[in-house]
């Protein structure tokens, strides 16, 4: 669906993004990870034309955007990372306002309004003034404005970010049903876990570069070059890793306070022999798994991070 | 019909409450004021027969000058936050996003932006038409001052858009657009004086080109000839033809109308400069230049 093809973006001296590429299937959930600074945004904003890209290419179903920036921008829904609200207008005057942006009139508009209202909880705020509402209503009213012209593309650039646990939640659920709706989004977070348990694919830019993408377990793959598994138990920490280094198919051991995670080559019989072994020999075990990615871990090992920039 | 939703959105903002009201009707009562108390005094003028078009004059003139201060120095304020203004609030972002073009948020900001300052003048015609009691002003004159109004108002809005669309705060850009209206107003009558103070076999017959740009040249110019006076600030600035059409420079076009051409024009320019630099996709202000620019580094490269 979305195509990037060797996408660089200059500021005078300084490269923001360099030879970025970059492909998302239709229906999917891309994971957009990096450092402040690494290009994340800018890359965005070139894609929902609001930056011209110094060379390359991005194609939205074939289509050239750069080229044809208006026309594709009906089909892009973009939120940026800050609010950008009016607060002398009314909750449901803010997405008419949209709405008739992209000509939508009369009931359509009006049922369109409702119906985002319902999706991103604020049904109730309707008559309220943006002014008086909290900043995670506000983040998902930015939300909504965003799909207001049903666009085929959402690109959400931190949509998360400064909210409390609460709302992040509720725009995590959010997220799960425009999922479910079979929206293709791109997304950029800085809470990591939650990208991986959204995210069908991820992709990590540094220092504009794509250093890595694909799927979690693509992505664990290729750092780790095994499977992670994360053993937890209650005493006996010393022995358990003794046991597991007899066996010569797990490998970087990480020793925390009651958890161990270690690479893993073998298949589902070996990991159940490992448990057996360990349960056998008296140690208390108490969880036992493969990891379905540590992308916090992934992210910190192939970024090299702002002090070393 | 499409009406720009920009333009609907601030008119909605904008007339909310009594506030607008508030202000049309507080304005009318100064104009009122004004007016009454011209007609007032000049009843009261032992000389003065009751019904004397020199009533209406005066009154006319007090209503004219009054309502052509009030546009020189609210909009400039109104328009030049129009644009720096949504970049403070990191509204104008999500607009550009949009499907909407930059020329057609800019015209929307400049209309919702001067809006208000037109709501005024319209709603001061009536008023207006009170001088008709005393004769001496027709309708059309009156529609000429109000057309002269709109020309400028919209001018000194493209002014302020395009201060706006240029620069980051809106305090600078506001001190930008006061400085161009100076300048305008009183900078070309300087450099016109000045010219002429060097150039000492000018024709005082011509008239200057560079005061076709001046509002208070055209303004004043406008009111003369609708009195039929053809001298006045003629002697202060030191040439014949300087401030109304005389007979030595009648195929000179109107100061007035010369300065509605020259708004009119600086008006496409400015919005098509402004629209421009808010294109995140475009050139820039520049970008003609710059494209020419690039082209023939490209061709002197290949070469």
């Amino acid at each position: 669906m979305l195509a990037i093809k060797n996408l660089n973006k200059r500021y005078g001296k300084f490269q923001a993004v360099s030879d970025l590429n970059l492909e998302v299937a239709e229906g999917e959930i891309f994971g957009f990870v990096g450092p402040n600074g690494a290009g994340k945004t800018t890359t965005m904003k070139i894609i929902c034309g609001l930056l011209r890209a110094t060379s390359g290419e991005i194609t939205l179903d074939g289509v050239d955007i750069i080229r044809n920036s208006r026309r594709m921008k009906e089909k892009i829904g973009y939120m940026p990372d800050f609010f950008g609200v009016y607060d002398d207008l009314k909750v449901s005057e803010y997405l008419e306002f949209y709405a008739s942006i992209y000509n939508i009139k009369g009931q359509e508009r009006k049922r369109i309004t409702d119906d985002l209202l319902e999706l991103v909880d604020l049904g109730s705020k309707r008559e309220a003034y943006v002014d008086s509402l909290s900043r995670g209503m506000k983040q998902r009213l930015c939300l909504a404005r965003s799909l207001v012209h049903n666009p085929r593309l959402l690109v959400l650039d931190e949509p998360a970010s400064g909210m409390d646990p609460r709302a992040r939640f509720e725009m995590k659920e959010i997220l799960k049903n425009l999922k479910g709706m079979g929206k293709t989004i791109i997304i950029s977070s800085h809470i990591l876990p939650e990208l991986a348990e959204l995210c069908t694919s991820i992709g990590i830019i540094d220092q504009g570069r794509m250093v890595i993408s694909g799927s979690n377990e693509e992505i664990m793959q290729q750092v780790y070059n095994k499977k992670v598994v994360r053993l937890k138990v209650t005493e006996r920490l010393d022995d358990a890793v003794l046991i597991l280094k007899e066996y010569p198919f797990v490998d970087k051991l990480v020793i925390g306070e009651n958890t161990i995670q270690a690479g893993f080559g073998g298949g589902d019989g070996e990991m159940s022999r490992v448990l057996s072994d360990l349960i056998n020999r008296g140690i208390p075990v108490v969880s036992f798994s493969q990891m379905d990615g540590n992308l916090e871990d992934v992210f910190m090992k192939v970024t090299k991070g702002e002090e070393e920039q | 019909m499409n009406i720009n939703p920009v333009l609907l959105k601030e008119l909605k903002v904008r007339m909310r409450g009594w506030k607008a009201a508030g202000i049309i009707a507080l304005y009318l009562l100064v104009l009122t004021a004004v007016a009454v108390f011209i007609i007032y005094t000049t009843f009261m003028d032992p000389y003065s027969s009751n019904i004397d078009p020199q009533i209406s004059i005066g009154a006319y003139t007090a209503l004219a000058v009054f309502q052509f201060m009030l546009i020189m120095f609210i909009v400039p304020a109104l328009t030049a936050g129009a644009i720096s203004g949504e970049r403070e609030k990191q509204t104008l972002d999500l607009v550009l996003c949009t499907r909407l073009k930059p020329i057609s948020i800019i015209i929307g900001k400049l209309f919702a932006s001067t809006s208000q300052t037109l709501l005024l003048i319209i709603a001061s015609f009536p008023l207006f038409s009170m001088v008709f009691l005393f004769g001496g002003i027709s309708i059309k004159e009156i529609m000429q001052l109000f057309g002269f109004y709109i020309v400028t108002a919209v001018t000194i809005g493209c002014i302020g858009m395009f201060f706006s669309a240029h620069l980051k705060r809106t305090t600078a850009s506001t001190v930008f657009t006061y400085g161009t209206l100076a300048f305008l107003a009183f900078g070309t009558i300087f450099i016109g004086v000045f010219y002429i103070r060097i150039f000492y076999n000018w024709d005082y017959n011509k008239f200057l080109p560079i005061l076709y740009s001046n509002p208070l040249v055209g303004f004043g110019s406008l009111l003369a000839e609708q009195f039929g006076y053809y001298g006045g600030i003629n002697a202060i600035l030191g040439f014949s033809a300087g401030f109304g059409r005389n007979s030595n420079a009648a195929n000179a076009i109107s100061p007035w109308l010369g300065n509605i051409i020259f708004d009119l024009v600086l008006c496409a320019v400015l919005l098509i400069l402004s629209a421009a630099r808010i294109n995140p996709v475009g050139k820039g202000t520049f970008g003609f230049f710059r494209f020419r620019r690039e082209k023939k580094k490209k061709a002197s490269d290949s070469i």
